[in-house]
């Protein structure tokens, strides 16, 4: 499947299966259908959004490319749209497009700002998309008006979003992190500082919106719980580190089934964590170059991410590295805990204790 | 979270490694993991000494340093449990690096030196320090490069009501006490009036040792947990330290200032968050390190490149003011050539950066 075979360990040590015909410039998003195993990525090389239709034989999972779509200008965001049939996607050129690709319909405007969408959400009970821009609003659009249904301003430009209804939680420039309650859509619900000292680079809320996880540029997690009751719960832990260099964290996703959660990092290594038993589950292999952005499918049972490797042609390979279940559900947990608790012990108090550091 | 600032000196903070927690079972818990742990059979005992004994005993191995601990703080013979058995020099050289831009409260001094008014000195001294009201904000400061006169310097005992901005002063293990802001003033003039220790219960005033103390650590109590390996940098910092009032400066500036630190300086881009930067201003000098990687990276998504120093500690993506595909979005590769398409909200200081990028030739496109 790959035809960079010779190269294959510095780029894909974890063996992890590579699709064809990648965007010949980094990746900004990938997002994977709701229904289907459909994956989208958006890029920076002629500011394309193509999909890939990812199926999985036994162990082994193919992809087959299926269609791209064109911007003007890189493309930064996307997502689909919960019945499996368009994807949205915005960038550069301060709009975002449309896309019925399942039934092979052409794509449409339907939102404008007045810079550059960095993240975009399809909100599913409120049947509404919502962008945020680096103009420092966040619009939410009935995709059937040419005009917001709302406009919100923010504090700064917006560098993340996650929803998770009635969650959402917006990351700004200036390190703060907007609370909404979509419920309520028109007023802030809560406004925090980041945990984190450092510009804030993704968030993810948690499946069960009593919190979020924010990233930061400087290899740090928080974990954030909104109740004031639970404020003693919240922590911090390092990651994405090695020696003295400190990488950006760029991608937090939740499993959808099993509440874990992977980070994915600049140095090019992704890990997988429990912020309940607040371990680390998993570290996988450090790829050669840094991962900007990553995802899981709807079931969890596939992880894709992207690495973007410079040859001399600059390929870009999006990998997606299959899960086996076992090793990433709770139970297993136990058994890694059981198996090896001291190993696990040590492996985890050489972080460097990351849920005791309160810093 | 807005208070952090004014916080962070009354948190604990780990005598070994000058890390803060913030309170003291974490703290207690930290120690015993990271200073207190046998290296033979991984026990946890309850103080440095007792480790030492007990490796002695049971393993027949003798231990004389502190595992994980900073130099000058290896010893096994000091007692330190949580925040208790701190010498007071140490913890008044900590408290004195907390320091913010804002003088803090005047220092009750008994010391006989020029205009401090000796005792308690509920106000403003005649040094012209800032009237305590000013210090809502502003967490006590101690003097950080300052000895304080062991004499006549009884613990002045400052009435926690004193501080009327600082309800954590109630705190015992920090009871951040008036400190005279040092680092704005020149130090040589006034240090002999600065002293003043803080009264916290742990602490006996009795020496105070010499500025020469300042190993704990950069400026920015923020940077601490991130350089468990700057050790290194310490020693060099303690001379650059009494003279290094631009370099505590700036730290508080920036701690100011969160988001958009335009550089002010080539160590300021460096210094947001104060945490990558200490080092680079350790490592050579304050401003000839720069931000180790040189103008802000070129693309983030690059691998880093080298690094200049084995003990620094850096940021791959520095950069506060932008991210990284703003950056990037500024690189000529992907500007669409008419005017129209040109990202007018973003302001002048990508343009500038691409400047500087491109001058310093590090751009790979």
């Amino acid at each position: 499947m790959s035809t960079f075979g010779a190269a294959a360990a510095n780029h894909n040590p974890n063996k992890s299966f590579e699709v064809l015909q990648p965007p010949s410039d980094s990746v900004s998003s990938l997002s994977f259908s709701p229904k289907a195993n459909i994956l989208v990525a958006t890029s920076w090389d002629n500011q394309q959004v193509r999909c890939w239709e990812i199926s999985r034989n036994g162990t082994a999972v193919a992809s087959t490319p299926k269609a791209s779509i064109t911007h003007d200008q890189p493309v930064l965001c996307s997502t689909w749209k919960d019945d499996g049939t368009t994807v949205f996607s915005g960038g550069c050129d301060k709009q975002v497009k449309m896309w019925p690709l399942l039934s092979g319909g052409q794509p449409m405007t339907v939102a404008m700002h007045d810079a550059p969408i960095k993240e975009v959400a399809w909100i599913p009970e409120m049947n509404l998309l919502v962008t945020g821009s680096w103009d420092k609003t966040l619009k939410y659009w009935d995709t059937r008006q040419p005009n917001p249904v709302h406009t919100q301003q923010l504090p700064d430009r917006c560098y993340a979003l996650t929803v998770k209804y009635p969650l959402m939680v917006v990351g700004t420039a200036d390190r703060n992190l907007i609370v909404f309650n979509l419920q309520n859509p028109q007023t802030e619900y809560k406004r925090v500082v980041s945990p984190l000292k450092y510009q804030t680079r993704c968030v993810a809320a948690f499946p069960d919106q009593q919190g979020f996880l924010v990233g930061s540029i400087e290899g740090r997690v928080g974990v954030h719980h909104l109740d004031d009751g639970q404020q003693n719960k919240n922590f911090t832990f390092k990651c994405h580190r090695d020696g003295s260099e400190i990488y950006s964290v760029n991608s937090l996703n939740f499993h959808p089934i099993h509440h874990t959660f992977a980070t994915a990092g600049s140095d090019g290594a992704f890990n997988f964590w429990d912020k309940d038993s607040k371990q680390r589950l998993k570290a996988m292999s450090r790829c050669s170059q840094p991962i900007p952005c990553s995802t899981f499918n709807n079931d969890g049972s596939i992880f894709a991410y992207s690495v973007f490797v410079m040859t001399g042609v600059r390929v870009l390979k999006i990998t997606t590295h299959q899960q086996q279940r076992p090793t990433f559900s709770c139970t297993c947990l136990r058994n890694l805990k059981l198996k090896a608790s001291h190993e696990l012990e040590q492996v985890v108090e050489s972080e460097g204790c990351f849920w005791l550091e309160n810093d | 979270m807005g208070k952090k600032k004014k916080r962070v000196s009354s948190k604990v903070w780990c005598y070994y490694c000058d890390r803060e927690f913030d309170d003291e079972k974490i703290l207690v818990q930290h120690q015993k993991a990271k200073h207190f742990k046998c290296h033979v059979c991984h026990k946890k005992l309850s103080t440095a000494g007792g480790m030492a004994i007990h490796v002695l005993q049971v393993h027949k191995e003798s231990v004389t340093k502190v595992p994980n601990a900073k130099p000058g703080r290896e010893s096994t013979d000091i007692e330190i449990y949580g925040m208790q058995g701190i010498p007071p020099d140490v913890l008044a050289a900590h408290y004195g690096e907390d320091e913010e831009e804002a003088p803090s409260k005047a220092a009750k001094v008994d010391i006989p030196s020029t205009q401090l008014v000796g005792g308690l000195v509920p106000g403003p001294l005649g040094v012209g320090y800032p009237p305590q009201s000013t210090l809502g904000a502003v967490p006590p400061v101690y003097s950080a490069a300052v000895p304080v006169p062991p004499t006549g310097w009884a613990v002045p005992p400052r009435p926690q009501p004193w501080f009327p901005q600082h309800p954590a002063v109630s705190v015992p293990p920090s009871a951040p006490m008036g400190y005279v802001q040092q680092p704005l003033f020149p130090v040589q003039g006034v240090r002999p009036t600065l002293p003043v220790v803080s009264t916290s219960t742990a602490l006996q005033p009795s020496q105070i040792a010499p500025p020469g103390l300042p190993t704990s650590t950069p400026p920015l109590p923020v940077s601490q947990p991130l350089f468990p390996v700057v050790n290194n940098n310490v020693p060099t910092q303690s001379s650059p330290f009494s003279t290094s009032l631009p370099t505590s400066v700036q730290p508080s500036t920036t701690a100011e200032v969160k988001g958009s630190i335009e550089v002010h300086s080539s160590v300021n881009t460096s210094v947001p968050g104060g945490a990558g930067a200490n080092s680079h201003s350790y490592a050579s000098g304050p401003n000839t390190g720069g931000p180790s990687i040189g103008p802000p990276p070129v693309i983030a998504n690059k691998a880093p490149a080298t690094q200049p120093a084995v003990n620094e500690v850096y940021l791959v993506w520095d950069d506060e003011a932008m991210s990284m595909e703003e950056r990037r979005m500024s690189l000529a590769k992907y500007q669409v050539h008419d005017e129209t398409s040109q990202m007018s909200s973003i302001d002048a200081a990508i343009d500038r950066r691409i400047l500087e990028s491109r001058l310093a030739g590090r751009m790979a496109f």
